[in-house]
């Protein structure tokens, strides 16, 4: 249970929280037409021209002015020794790949921690598009665990030629302004955002807090690393984990991103958790889909319309598009209930929820049991070999065509290995040979294994083979290496594997021994029982090394 | 059209390792069971389309016609190519 003390909106329908709010209770949206070759006509949600700061890229000016002006009457937070800063970007400053300048989320995440005052290591968390709900769910465990006092969190993407290209290249988007779980969905929007939330643990500050995150929770879908579950298994068990007392919930807000499958996906997700019946809400009609800063903005949209005793309209839809029936909130209603559960889903198969209750909170946190971790087994892959818990394993090839030898020996039937990325090949592989060392029973579902994944580079090998299939004069999108620019793919892939439903979460840290504390909170959850942890580095295809352990109470 | 280049494009685009031409029967559905392919596979095979020969497909459903077998795909690129 953690505290919320203040938030901060940019979007292009304001500056500032109050302002956004404003906005979408008039109804606005910023959603309109761009024309801009070689990319296809699209409908997006762009920020205006703005100032950069001396220094930074405009990605990190964004993250920066957030932080700042939610941090307005906490002048001192941000800089504080026990304040850590949790960034949630899918792609950060990726444009830079076209111009050669570093792309690294490391590099802007220090930058953004040193233009804070704040010198603790930063946290990049990079799930696909539920990093800000994750972001959210790490900062309340290291503040309930005692680890930090305080935690920024800040959420931010900026669209690029990188990004659109291949949400194009899914055919994922409309050339309209997006209806969520309409019967004419035609898919969704992208939009730019910053948004910034301020937590803490401490008794006194926590006297002002507006909001309180209750619990949260993440589960893969163990299904495709693009297309969400036919059966909503990770939303449902997500929407479970949280739920709570069902009479309490005003709303339940939705990832609602218009496409066919995602709506679908959650509408059977709702259902099956039973709240069919709860008002439902999707803010992407007006903001578009804004990745790493959606779980941030929508939250803080949620949580400020509840205490002005409001369930916002869902903009695009006015006739049921889904299956199965939800109670979609098409325009402004009033409640006098004060809780409300935040919901997305991701690439890589992963899903988040939190429920968030109006106020400051209510119950003292029982003292979390100090868990035993130990180590199960361990394993090490590098160009030149592959380790066993410190024993090396036969092998002849190096470099990429020791990945494929390892798969050829240890794995054999599993075609899709050949369409994976360095990245997921190596994390693949290291899993695959790690889980068949233990000998335990294979492949039967199960819910009770985490999937905890880092690494420095996130998906910059992968993002630079992408980057050539969009160069003006060679323009053609490949679908199959945008959807490895998302680093947690590797975490899908382990997890469609093994049919784990477990938790699967992807950071990107400076360094290795930055990941073991955020694997060991990951195993204090109440449904797991084990942890695959490790980090999987692959920066280009020769400089790639992974490093992982199981972990078991 | 040459039959054997178009599956000799088709595996190179979608990494079919281990899959060669002979495999692939002219008139065999692409997609359900057999050569195991998914939705990011089709949404390639729009590229390849577009890449190779110069044609745009409009939609998803455009793309379910074409993508039924070989043997439609080699159809629709003869009277549809560009390049």
């Amino acid at each position: 249970m953690t505290a919320i003390i203040a938030d901060h909106i940019i979007s292009p329908l304001g500056h500032g929280t109050a302002a956004n709010m404003a906005a979408v209770q008039e109804g606005h949206s910023a959603l309109r037409m761009y024309h801009d070759a070689p990319l296809e006509p699209y409908c997006a949600s762009l920020l205006p021209e703005m100032p950069i700061m001396d220094g930074l890229t405009r990605f990190e000016t964004l993250c920066v002015e957030a932080i700042r002006k939610a941090s307005e009457h906490y002048a001192q937070l941000p800089a504080d020794r026990q304040t850590v800063i949790i960034l949630s970007t899918t792609k950060g400053n990726v444009e830079h790949l076209a111009t050669g300048d570093d792309p690294l989320l490391t590099t802007s995440a220090q930058k953004i921690a040193d233009r804070c005052g704040n010198r603790n290591t930063p946290i990049v968390v990079s799930n696909a598009c539920i990093s800000g709900v994750c972001a959210l769910i790490t900062a309340m465990r290291l503040l309930e665990a005692g680890m930090y006092k305080h935690a920024v969190v800040v959420g931010c993407d900026v669209l690029s030629p990188f990004i659109i290209s291949g949400f194009q290249s899914f055919k994922a988007l409309s050339d309209e302004p997006c209806r969520p779980f309409d019967k004419n969905r035609t898919g969704l929007n992208l939009g730019e955002a910053a948004a910034c939330m301020l937590l803490t643990a401490d008794e006194q500050l926590a006297m002002n807090a507006y909001g309180t995150i209750v619990s949260g929770a993440i589960h893969n879908d163990a299904n495709h690393i693009s297309g969400p579950s036919r059966t909503g298994e990770g939303s449902l068990r997500c929407l479970s984990d949280v739920l709570g007392e069902k009479d309490k919930l005003a709303f339940v807000n939705v990832h609602g991103t218009a496409t066919a499958y995602n709506d679908e996906m959650e509408s059977i997700a709702l259902n099956r958790a039973g709240l069919e019946e709860v008002p439902v809400n999707g803010l992407k009609g007006f903001f578009g889909h804004t990745l790493g800063a959606a779980g941030l903005l929508e939250t803080i949209l949620s949580l400020h319309a509840l205490e002005k005793g409001l369930i916002l309209p869902t903009r695009g839809y006015s006739e049921q598009g889904t299956s199965y029936s939800v109670n979609i909130s098409s325009a402004m209603r009033h409640t006098d209930k004060r809780e409300f559960i935040k919901v997305l889903s991701g690439f890589g198969g992963c899903n988040a929820a939190i429920r968030v209750r109006l106020g400051v909170p209510t119950e003292v946190m029982p003292q979390q049991e100090e868990v035993t971790v130990k180590p199960m087994a361990e394993v090490r892959l590098t160009p030149k070999g592959i380790w066993l818990n410190g024993q090396q394993l036969p092998t002849t090839e190096t470099g990429e065509a020791l990945l494929t030898e390892l798969y050829r020996t240890y794995i054999k039937d599993y075609p899709k290995y050949f369409k994976m990325d360095t990245l997921s090949r190596l994390g693949f592989v290291a899993a695959e040979i790690l889980l068949q060392s233990i000998g335990e029973e294979r492949f039967a579902a199960r819910e009770d294994r985490a999937i905890v994944l880092g690494n420095r580079s996130a998906s910059l090998k992968n993002d630079t083979d992408y980057q050539a299939t969009i160069l003006p004069d060679n323009y053609y999108p490949s679908p199959s290496l945008f959807v490895y620019t998302l680093p947690n793919i590797v975490t899908g892939e382990i997890a469609i594997r093994n049919k784990y439903y477990g938790e699967s979460s992807f950071y990107v840290l400076e360094h290795e021994a930055d990941l073991l504390p955020l694997a060991q909170l990951a195993m204090q959850q109440r449904n797991t029982r084990s942890v695959l942890a490790g980090w999987v580095e692959c920066s280009t295809k020769d400089n790639w090394e992974a490093h992982l352990v199981l972990l078991t109470k | 059209m040459d039959k054997t280049l178009l599956k000799q494009q088709i595996i190179e685009a979608l990494n079919l390792e281990d899959i060669t031409p002979a495999d692939i029967q002219d008139d065999a559905p692409l997609f359900g069971e057999g050569l195991g392919l998914d939705s990011i596979d089709a949404l390639e095979l729009f590229v390849l389309l577009d890449k190779q020969y110069g044609i745009k497909l409009q939609n998803k459903e455009e793309g379910k016609q074409v993508f039924r077998s070989v043997d439609t795909m080699a159809e629709y690129i003869d009277a549809h190519r560009t390049k």
